[in-house]
C-alpha cells in the first residue's frame, strides 16, 4: 500500500528546549488520521514540519515519496482561523489554487485570452466543489460576508480541490459553535465515505487527511486511526513522541452519532496520552499496523 | 443619544445651511470692511472675487495666464513627486514586508527618517537639490516616501499573515506570485488609504517650499499676492487648492472602492 506520508526519526528542538523526540509514522493513502495531545506537546511543530515551513532539525519527512523541505502542492493545509484570501470571493478562493498550479504569471499576462478561457473552467470547477460542501448560495460572497462555519467550508474546499497527497487540518473546528462543528464533522465522514467507495471500485482513494484536534470525541468520531503525541513518556525529557497509535471505529455518514461506541477507547487514549502520573510503557498502545494486519488476515 | 443616525435629507439640509451661513457671514464682513475702506481687498466681497479671477486668467503677450502657469508648475511637481515617491515606497515597503534581509537593511533608516518633519528638512533639500524644479519634485517624493514606505511595510507585515503565505505556497505559488497575487492584493486598499493621507502633507510641503524659494506655482503666487494684500487672488488660489485636495481624495476613494470592493467602507 502506498504511503501518503512517511515520518522517519524526526526530532526538533528550539535551543535547549526539546520538542519532538524521534517520531516515526507512516500514513497510507485514503486514511483519516487524528492527532491528539496535551497543550505544548509539539502538535503544531509537527504540522509545520510536515507542511515544510519549519523542517525538522533531525530526521526526514516524505510526502508521496518526495522529501519535504518547503511547502509544496503535495501537502495542503487548513488552519483554525481559515486564512482565506480576503480579496477573493468564495468561488475565487477555491479556484485560486488551480490558477497558481496550472498557470504562471507569464501565461496570464501574455496569453491573456487563453487564460480567461481557462479561468472560466477553474471557476466552474470551484462552483461544483462549493456545491459539494453546501455553499452554493455563497459562491460570490467575500470571506467577511460569511460565518465562521462557511469560511471553514471554503477553506476545506480550497485545499481539497487541489487533491494534495495529504491534507493537514490544524484544529479546523476549534473556533466554531457546536452545531457547525457537527456539520463539518459530517462533511469529513462524507469524504471518508468517498475513499471507501473509491477503494471498492479499485480506484485510489482521493483524500488522505491528518487532523489535529483537542477534542477526543471528535478524533475518534471522524478518523479511522488516532495518534497520541505526548511528552508524558519514559524519555519525555527529550521531547514528545508518539505514545498512542491505534485504529478507531469507522462511522459512515448515515450512522447515528453514537459516542458510546468508543467510550473505552477514549478512556484508554486519555490515560495513554494525557495522564501525567501513569508510568507509560507506550509500546503497548502503538498497535495500529499489527491490528490492521490481523484484521486483513481475518477478512482474507 | 451619541451616534443617533439622522436621515440623509436632514444631513444634506444641515450641510447646505452651514455653507450658506458661512457665505452670508463672509459677505456681511466683506461689506462692513468695504464700508470702512472701499479699496480694501483683505476681505474681498464676492464681486471683488470676480475681478481677482479675471486677473489670474488674463493672458499675457505669450498667451500665458497666472493660473495656467501655476497649475502646471504646482500640480506637475506634485504629480511627478508623488508618483516617484509612491512607486519607490511601495517597492521598498513590500520588499521589507516580504524579505527579512530587506527589512533589516531599510527599516532603521526609513523608520528614523519618517519621524523628521519634511519642512524641517527644507534647508537640506535646498543644499542637495538646489532651488529649481527638481528640488520641489525631490522634496515631495522624499517627504512622501518615508512615511508611505513605513505604512506599506506595516501593512505587508500585519495584514498578510504567515498562514496566508504558507497556504499560497501549498497551493503551488512561486515567491513572485505570493508577492503579486497575495501580498500586493491584500495591502492595496491600505496603500490607497496611505496615499490619500499623504496628499495633504505633500501639498503642505510643496506650497511651503514654493512660498520660500519658488518663482512660479501656487506657493509663490500666494506669497507675492499676499504681500500686495490682493486677497481676492489669494483666496481663489486657496479655494482651488482645497477643491483639488477634495477632488483627489474623492478620486482615490472611488479607485479603492472599484479595485477593492471587498474592503468595505
Amino acid at each position: 500500500m502506498a504511503h501518503a506520508l512517511t515520518i522517519d526519526a524526526v526530532s526538533h528542538w528550539f535551543g535547549s528546549n526539546k520538542v519532538l523526540n524521534n517520531l516515526n509514522l507512516q500514513i497510507s493513502d485514503g486514511q483519516i488520521v487524528a492527532v491528539v495531545g496535551p497543550s505544548g506537546c509539539g502538535k503544531s511543530t509537527l504540522l509545520r514540519a510536515i507542511l515544510g515551513t519549519h523542517p525538522p532539525k533531525a530526521g526526514e519527512i516524505r510526502a508521496a515519496g518526495q522529501r519535504v523541505t518547503r511547502p509544496s502542492r503535495a501537502v495542503g493545509i487548513v488552519y483554525q482561523h481559515y486564512a482565506l484570501y480576503d480579496f477573493l470571493t468564495a468561488q475565487e478562493n477555491v479556484a485560486f489554487g488551480l490558477k497558481l498550479d496550472q498557470t504562471n504569471m507569464a501565461f496570464r499576462t501574455f496569453q491573456f485570452f487563453q487564460w480567461q478561457k481557462l479561468k472560466e473552467q477553474h471557476l466552474q470547477q470551484a462552483s461544483e466543489f462549493l456545491c459539494k460542501v453546501g455553499l452554493e448560495k455563497a459562491i460570490h460572497s467575500y470571506p467577511h460576508e460569511m460565518s465562521g462555519g462557511m469560511r471553514q467550508r471554503v477553506a476545506i474546499a480550497q485545499a481539497m480541490i487541489m487533491r494534495p497527497k495529504i491534507l493537514l487540518l490544524d484544529e479546523p473546528f476549534g473556533a466554531l459553535d457546536e452545531s457547525t462543528r457537527t456539520e463539518l464533522q459530517m462533511m469529513l465522514l462524507h469524504f471518508y465515505q468517498e475513499n471507501l467507495d473509491a477503494r471498492e471500485k479499485g480506484e485510489d482513494p482521493p483524500y488522505t487527511i491528518l487532523i489535529v484536534t483537542h477534542e477526543l470525541n471528535e478524533a475518534l468520531y471522524v478518523a479511522d486511526r488516532v495518534i497520541g503525541l505526548s511528552q508524558y513518556h519514559a524519555d519525555g525529557a527529550n521531547g514528545a513522541t508518539i505514545v498512542y497509535d491505534r485504529p478507531c471505529p469507522v462511522f459512515h455518514p448515515d450512522d447515528p452519532r453514537d459516542f458510546g461506541r468508543f467510550v473505552e477507547q477514549r478512556e484508554e487514549l486519555r490515560k495513554a496520552v494525557f495522564d501525567t502520573e501513569e508510568n507509560k510503557q507506550h509500546e503497548q498502545y502503538i498497535t495500529y499496523w499489527s491490528e490492521r494486519q490481523q484484521a486483513e488476515s481475518a477478512v482474507s | 443619544m451619541i451616534r443617533q443616525p439622522i436621515q440623509f435629507s436632514t444631513k444634506i439640509g444641515i450641510s447646505t445651511v452651514a455653507i450658506l451661513a458661512s457665505l452670508a457671514t463672509y459677505e456681511m464682513l466683506a461689506r462692513h470692511q468695504s464700508n470702512i475702506n472701499p479699496k480694501q481687498t483683505t476681505v474681498p466681497s464676492l464681486l471683488q472675487f470676480g475681478e481677482g479671477f479675471h486677473e489670474i486668467t488674463e493672458a499675457n503677450d505669450k498667451g500665458e495666464t497666472w493660473l495656467g502657469q501655476d497649475l502646471v508648475a504646482t500640480f506637475g511637481r506634485l504629480a511627478v513627486g508623488l508618483g516617484l515617491g509612491v512607486v519607490l515606497s511601495v517597492v521598498i515597503g513590500v520588499a521589507m514586508g516580504a524579505y527579512p534581509w530587506v527589512e533589516a537593511l531599510f527599516a532603521p533608516p526609513v523608520l528614523f527618517l519618517a519621524k523628521i518633519p519634511p519642512t524641517a528638512m527644507l534647508a537640506v533639500y535646498f543644499v542637495l537639490f538646489g532651488t529649481e524644479g527638481e528640488m520641489f519634485v525631490a522634496m515631495v517624493g522624499l517627504s512622501v516616501f518615508f512615511t508611505l514606505a513605513q505604512s506599506v511595510y506595516s501593512a505587508a507585515k500585519k495584514d498578510v499573515t504567515d498562514h496566508v503565505v504558507y497556504k499560497a505556497y501549498s497551493l503551488g505559488a512561486s515567491s513572485p506570485e505570493v508577492i503579486f497575487e497575495v501580498l500586493w492584493k491584500q495591502i492595496l486598499p491600505r496603500v490607497i488609504e496611505a496615499i490619500r493621507l499623504q496628499i495633504g502633507p505633500a501639498m503642505v510641503f510643496l506650497i511651503a517650499a514654493e512660498y520660500v524659494v519658488g518663482d512660479v506655482g501656487f506657493g509663490y503666487r500666494i506669497r507675492i499676492q499676499g504681500r500686495r494684500m490682493n486677497f481676492d487672488v489669494v483666496y481663489i488660489y486657496l479655494v482651488i487648492l482645497g477643491a483639488s485636495g477634495l477632488g483627489l481624495d474623492w478620486l482615490l476613494n472611488c479607485t479603492r472602492r472599484k479595485l477593492c470592493p471587498w474592503f468595505g467602507e
